[in-house]
């Protein structure tokens, strides 16, 4: 058989093997690539993938949350960066809370530097920070005489509407305090505050190969070299005849 | 660095880092439109209100309330929104339901500070709402700023909306 006729077919046959190798890995690129090219408009940097499994893959140190914040008919559960409001989410990258208060009929977690108000129905109604605080950082949060009071360093401050405030406070004042979980109620919380990771990060990361860790990249690296060859490999079996006729 | 290059390469991430660029504190913006920073006034977003913010936006408000201040003739709108992947401050004073400026008071992209510049933020000024809730004017772009200009303008557009709102 002649030189030619066998390398045509030597290079067919491992065209062929190194396609049908490289498929999930031109799905993968492809896939991941388009949905990085469309990263904005699709929200990938806003939308969080929770999953224990994944935050060990990731090395991202998972907390169980301690304690929770109870008032007569809400509970607030916070690990992670991750706030359960009577069992449901209610954002992502929130602070350490430091108390929860009702005032009629808003419910008030407050954090170092901010205070979230929601309605009963878990929706958000404002996020107070900065200038509309009268002071930061606050210490403790709690209620008295229907009225929000918030202790800071330069003393009590207090706000009926939790929007303009008067120093001071009412003469009894019942304070927020976290009560401990017992250890299978930690557990429990623990699997549904699994820290967020951004879709797009994994999405990169499945793209660049880093997802596979620190050798991810050369074994990407090697899955490029392959498919340039493929690539020419398949112009060199497609132009020869015809450069030949 | 090589990974990074490869990424800038292949258009897979900014340029640089996002860096928080706070420009003017909004208290110190709404103080230097009263004298005085007054107590604030909230307009409760009911149903209605939230469907016409939504749609104004393209999606749905933050909150259920809004903070602004007035003294009767004027009012001060302090909002935020994402230009491409980071928030925008930005204060409007409203004035006889039309803008009578705006100032970009943080800017936290890492490219597209241009909307912050005078000529572009005069284009604002006189600008009042149509009846569709849009600007009853254009705004011309800026190269290389195109969503941060678009986020501009529906910032302008709510803060319109809100006001003709916060006054029926």
């Amino acid at each position: 058989m002649p030189f030619r006729l066998r390398l045509v077919r030597t290079l067919r046959r491992w065209h062929a093997r190194i396609g049908f190798a490289a498929l999930i890995f031109f799905v993968l690129i492809a896939v991941t690539g388009l949905a990085l090219n469309h990263g904005a408009a699709l929200g990938l940097d806003s939308r969080q993938v929770h999953s224990k499994w994944l935050a060990r893959w990731y090395d991202i140190r998972q907390e169980q949350p301690p304690q929770a914040y109870r008032t007569a008919s809400h509970l607030l559960v916070a690990a992670n960066g991750r706030w359960l409001l009577d069992g449901s989410a209610v954002g992502e990258k929130m602070p350490h809370p430091l108390g929860l208060v009702e005032i009629g009929d808003l419910i008030v977690v407050g954090g170092e530097s901010s205070l979230h108000v929601y309605r009963a129905d878990g929706a958000l109604v404002d996020r107070l920070d900065g200038y509309v605080l009268p002071r930061v950082p606050l210490k403790a949060i709690g209620a008295g005489e229907g009225e929000l009071v918030v202790q800071t360093p330069a003393g009590p401050f207090s706000s009926a509407d939790v929007l303009s405030w008067r120093p001071g406070a009412p003469k009894v004042v019942a304070w927020s305090r976290p009560t401990l979980l017992a250890a299978s109620d930690r557990e429990a919380y623990a699997q549904r505050l699994a820290p967020g990771i951004s879709l797009q990060r994994v999405l990169l990361d499945l793209h660049s190969g880093r997802f596979l860790g620190r050798l991810g990249p050369l074994f990407f690296d090697l899955v490029a070299i392959f498919l340039t060859i493929l690539a020419l490999s398949g112009a060199w079996m497609f132009l020869a005849p015809r450069l030949r006729r | 660095m090589r990974a990074r290059l490869l990424a800038l390469v292949l258009g897979l991430c900014p340029a640089g880092q996002a860096l928080a660029e706070v420009y003017q504190k909004p208290e110190a913006f709404v103080a230097e439109v009263f004298g005085t920073v007054p107590a604030p006034r909230v307009l409760w977003l009911s149903r209605e209100v939230q469907a016409g913010a939504a749609a104004i936006l393209g999606h749905p408000p933050p909150n259920l309330r809004q903070r602004y201040w007035s003294d009767g003739a004027k009012s001060v709108w302090i909002l935020e929104e994402i230009g491409k992947e980071e928030l925008i401050t930005a204060g409007f004073v409203i004035s006889q339901g039309h803008i009578d400026h705006v100032r970009v008071l943080a800017y936290r992209e890492s490219r597209g500070q241009e909307v912050r510049d005078p000529s572009f933020l005069k284009q604002f000024a006189g600008a009042g709402l149509d009846k569709g809730d849009h600007l009853d004017r254009g705004i011309d772009g800026i190269s290389g700023a195109t969503l941060s200009v678009h986020a501009m303008e529906r910032m302008a557009r709510l803060a319109l909306y809100f006001d003709r709102r916060s006054r029926d």
